[in-house]
C-alpha cells in the first residue's frame, strides 16, 4: 500500500513526519504547479471550485508516482467539498489508475476518527506508536505556523524585500528534515532569531489587513497567487485567523470537549447572518465584524462558484462595522497582473483612509 | 518652467499629459498603442517634446496603466501607480465633490466610489470585454460605421432595439438577427449602447453604492450616445470632464508632483533622449520549478534592466537598477 496525499500549504511536512515514524509507504506529489492545475482543470467538471481542481491534480500526480491509496478530506457538514473525495475517486479510476480513496471525515469524526484511519493505514501499529508519531507531526505543524506568524510581521517592514520569504523557505526545509524534538526546537528558535534580526524599518506603522475566506484558498498560496506575500511587499502587515495548527487544535482536541473557537466569530456575525451556510461563509462575515476596529481592511478570498463565500460577499457590505473589503475570486482564470492592480489600489485606498482618520 | 509628466500606457491607447507647477495642463497626447508599448512611449516622448515650450523642465515622471512597469523602466519614472488610484486623483482635482467615477477604456472598465474626497470602494471588470470600448469598436466596424459616425447615428434612434449584452459573442449574433429582421442601423446602434451600459452595471457596478455627482471618463466617453444611455440608466446627470480620455495620465502627473515635493531627491527621468535608444525585449522559460514561468526581460546594450512574469521573486528586479 502506497499512500498519496493532496497539498494544502505546508501540510505535507507534518503528514510526511507521521508516515515516516509509522513506516507507512507514501508519495508526496510535487508541490502545486501549472501542471497540477492543468491536469486538475482538464479532468474536472468546469463549474467546480479551485480546491477541487488543484487537489485532483495533486492526486493524479500522486497516482502517476505509484500511489495506490489516496487520502482526501470529506464528510458532511462542510460544503460541496464533502463529496469531492467520491467524485475524485471516480475520475481517477476512469483515468485508469486503480486507486482506493480513503476519506477523512474530520469534521464529524474528530480526533478518534482520524486516529482510526491512521491505525488502518499503518497496518494496525500499536496505539502507543501512533500517538507518538501523531504528536511529532503536530509539533512540526506548530513550528511551521509559529515561524509563519513571525514572517507575517517581518515582511512589511524589512529593509531588503524578500529576505523574510527567503528565510521562511529555508526554515520549511529545515523543519522538514528535522527528525527529533530537539532538532525541531533548535530549528524553530534559530529561524525565529534570524527573522527577528532582519534589518527593519522600526518607525514604520504598517497597514493591517486581515485575510479571511474559504479555508483552502486562504491556506494554499498557489491558489491565491501569493496574496499574503504580495501584500507584504506593498508594506502591509497581514493577519489571519486560519492556521492549520489552530484548526487542528480545536477541531481535534477542544471541540469534542465542547470548546469552540468559532463561537465568538459566529456571535459577531449574528446580526447579519443567523446560521451556518456551509463552508466558511459564516466565519467570513463574523471576522469582518469582529476585527473592524483593529484592521484597516480585509481581503476576502473566495473560490469562484463557492456558494457560501458568495453569500458572505454580498452580506459584508451591509454590516455596520465598516472597513473596506476586497473580494478576490480564485480560479484557474485568475491573472497576476489583475490581482496586483487591485491590491495596489486597495492599499492606496486604505492609506488614504488612515490619513484621513488621523487628521480628524 | 517646472513641469510634471504623466504617462498612461493602456491596452489600446497611450496617453501623455504634462502639467505645470500649478497643476494646470500644458499639453497632452493621445496615441494608439497598437500592441507596441515601448515604441509608443518613445514616439510619445518625441512628439510631446515638440509640443512643449522651450523653457519646460520636467521635474518628475510617473507611469500608470497596464504597461506601467515597462514604461516606468523606459522613461525612468519617479512613481509607478496603478490606474485606479490615478484616475481617482485626477477626477478629484477636477470635481472634489464627486461620489462616483465611471471609467470605460479599451479593454477594461472600472467603477470608483468616492465619499468625502476619499476612495471607499472600487470595481474592475475581470475577463469579459462586453462592457468595454473594444466591443463597440468591433461592432461599429462590422456595421461599417466609423466610430465617429457611431455616436451621431445612435443618437438619431427613436425606437432602440433590445440587444443581449451579457456576452460579446451573444450580442453579435443578436445584432445580426436584429439586422436581418430589418431594424434600422440607428436603432441597433443605440440598442448596443444600452446593452453595454446595462452590462456595465450588472457586472462592474454590481453591489456598488452609486450616488451623484457621477463623472464619466475614458476613451468611450467620446461617445455621446453612451453618455445618454448612462444618464437614462442612472436617472441622473453624468458629467464628462474636458480631458476625460487622458485622466489617468493627469492623475499620474498630479501624484508625481506631490511625491517630488515630499522628497529630497531629484527626478530619475532619463530625458527625452530615451526615444532614440533601442531597447531589446525577450523572454525565456524559467526551469527552476515545475511552474515553468514565462519570464519577460527588457535589456539595453546587453544589460538586463528589468524582468517580469515569475510567480516567485527569483527573477524580479527593481525598476531602479
Amino acid at each position: 500500500m502506497r499512500i498519496g496525499i493532496p497539498h494544502m500549504g505546508n501540510l505535507y511536512i507534518p503528514v510526511k513526519a507521521l508516515f515516516e515514524r509509522l513506516n507507512i509507504d507514501y508519495v508526496i506529489p510535487p508541490v502545486n504547479s501549472q501542471r497540477t492545475l492543468s491536469l486538475g482543470v482538464k479532468h474536472s467538471p468546469e463549474g467546480l471550485c479551485i480546491p477541487f481542481k488543484l487537489t485532483l491534480g495533486n492526486l493524479i500526480e500522486a497516482a502517476e508516482l505509484g500511489a495506490d491509496t489516496l487520502l482526501m478530506a470529506g464528510g458532511y457538514g462542510i460544503c460541496r467539498l464533502g463529496y469531492y473525495a467520491k467524485i475524485q475517486e471516480q475520475i481517477i479510476r476512469d483515468l485508469g489508475y486503480n486507486c482506493e480513496m480513503v476519506q477523512l471525515g474530520v469534521s464529524e469524526q474528530k480526533l478518534f476518527g482520524l486516529l482510526k484511519v491512521i491505525k488502518r493505514l499503518s497496518n494496525y501499529a500499536p496505539w502507543s506508536r501512533i500517538i507518538s508519531a501523531f504528536r511529532f507531526g503536530l509539533a512540526k505543524l506548530n513550528a511551521l505556523d509559529k515561524i509563519e506568524r513571525v514572517v507575517q510581521k517581518v515582511r512589511p517592514i524589512e529593509r531588503i524585500k524578500g529576505k523574510a520569504n527567503w528565510l521562511f523557505a529555508k526554515a520549511i526545509k529545515a523543519i522538514d528534515k528535522a527528525d527529533d524534538y530537539a532538532t525541531l526546537k533548535r530549528v524553530q528558535t534559530d529561524y525565529i532569531d534570524q527573522l527577528n534580526q532582519v534589518t527593519k524599518d522600526n518607525q514604520a506603522q504598517p497597514l493591517i489587513v486581515g485575510i479571511t475566506g474559504e479555508f483552502y484558498v486562504v491556506l494554499e498560496p498557489f491558489s491565491n497567487l501569493d496574496v499574503e506575500s504580495e501584500l507584504g511587499k506593498l508594506g502591509v502587515e497581514v493577519r489571519r485567523m486560519t492556521f492549520i495548527s489552530e484548526w487542528t487544535k480545536f477541531s481535534l482536541f477542544l471541540n469534542p470537549l465542547g470548546m469552540n473557537e468559532k463561537d465568538r466569530i459566529h456571535k459577531a456575525a449574528l446580526p447579519y447572518l443567523k446560521r451556518d451556510i456551509g463552508g466558511d461563509g459564516w466565519e467570513s462575515v463574523g471576522e469582518k465584524v469582529l476585527h473592524a476596529k483593529e484592521y484597516d481592511g480585509l481581503v476576502h478570498l473566495a473560490p469562484f462558484t463557492c456558494m457560501p463565500e458568495i453569500t458572505a460577499q454580498n452580506i459584508m457590505p451591509s454590516t455596520k462595522e465598516n472597513i473596506p473589503v476586497l473580494t478576490i475570486l480564485c480560479d484557474e482564470q485568475i491573472a497576476k497582473a489583475g490581482v496586483l492592480t487591485r491590491l495596489e489600489a486597495f492599499v492606496d485606498l486604505l492609506e488614504c483612509r488612515r490619513r484621513k482618520c488621523n487628521n480628524k | 518652467m517646472e513641469a510634471y509628466l504623466g504617462i498612461d500606457v493602456g491596452s489600446v491607447t497611450t496617453k501623455l499629459a504634462v502639467l505645470d507647477e500649478y497643476d494646470k495642463l500644458i499639453t497632452n497626447l493621445y496615441l494608439l498603442t497598437e500592441g507596441k508599448p515601448i515604441e509608443m512611449v518613445q514616439q510619445g516622448l518625441t512628439q510631446i517634446k515638440q509640443q512643449l515650450p522651450e523653457d519646460v523642465n520636467i521635474c518628475g515622471v510617473a507611469t500608470t496603466g497596464s504597461a506601467r512597469y515597462l514604461a516606468g523602466v523606459i522613461v525612468g519614472a519617479d512613481l509607478v501607480k496603478n490606474e485606479i488610484t490615478s484616475h481617482a486623483v485626477a477626477t478629484l482635482q477636477y470635481l472634489p465633490e464627486v461620489q462616483t467615477i465611471i471609467e470605460i477604456g479599451g479593454q477594461d472598465s472600472k467603477i470608483i466610489i468616492v465619499r468625502d474626497g476619499v476612495v471607499t470602494d472600487f470595481g474592475m471588470n475581470t475577463v469579459c470585454a462586453a462592457g468595454t470600448g473594444s466591443f463597440l469598436d468591433h461592432q461599429a466596424l462590422r456595421l461599417n460605421v466609423s466610430i465617429e459616425e457611431f455616436s451621431r447615428r445612435a443618437l438619431a434612434s427613436d425606437t432602440p432595439v433590445r440587444i443581449a449584452g451579457r456576452c460579446t459573442v451573444f450580442a453579435e449574433s443578436d445584432m445580426i438577427h436584429k439586422q436581418q429582421m430589418g431594424h434600422r442601423t440607428e436603432d441597433i446602434l443605440y440598442g448596443l449602447c444600452q446593452a453595454l451600459v446595462r452590462n456595465y452595471f450588472n457586472n462592474v457596478g454590481l453591489g456598488k453604492d452609486i450616488k451623484p455627482p457621477v463623472v464619466f471618463q475614458g476613451g468611450v466617453a467620446f461617445n455621446q450616445a453612451i453618455v445618454k444611455a448612462l444618464q437614462e440608466e442612472l436617472n441622473a446627470e453624468v458629467i464628462v470632464p474636458p480631458h476625460h480620455e487622458i485622466m489617468g495620465a493627469i492623475g499620474a502627473a498630479l501624484l508625481v508632483h506631490e511625491e517630488i515635493l515630499n522628497s529630497d531627491n531629484g527626478s530619475k527621468f532619463k530625458g527625452f533622449g530615451v526615444s532614440e535608444i533601442k531597447y531589446y525585449t525577450s523572454s525565456f522559460e524559467c526551469e527552476a520549478c515545475p511552474n515553468l514561468c514565462e519570464i519577460a526581460q527588457l535589456s539595453l546594450n546587453g544589460r538586463v534592466l528589468a524582468r517580469w512574469g515569475g510567480r516567485c521573486d527569483r527573477w524580479e528586479r527593481g525598476s531602479s537598477s
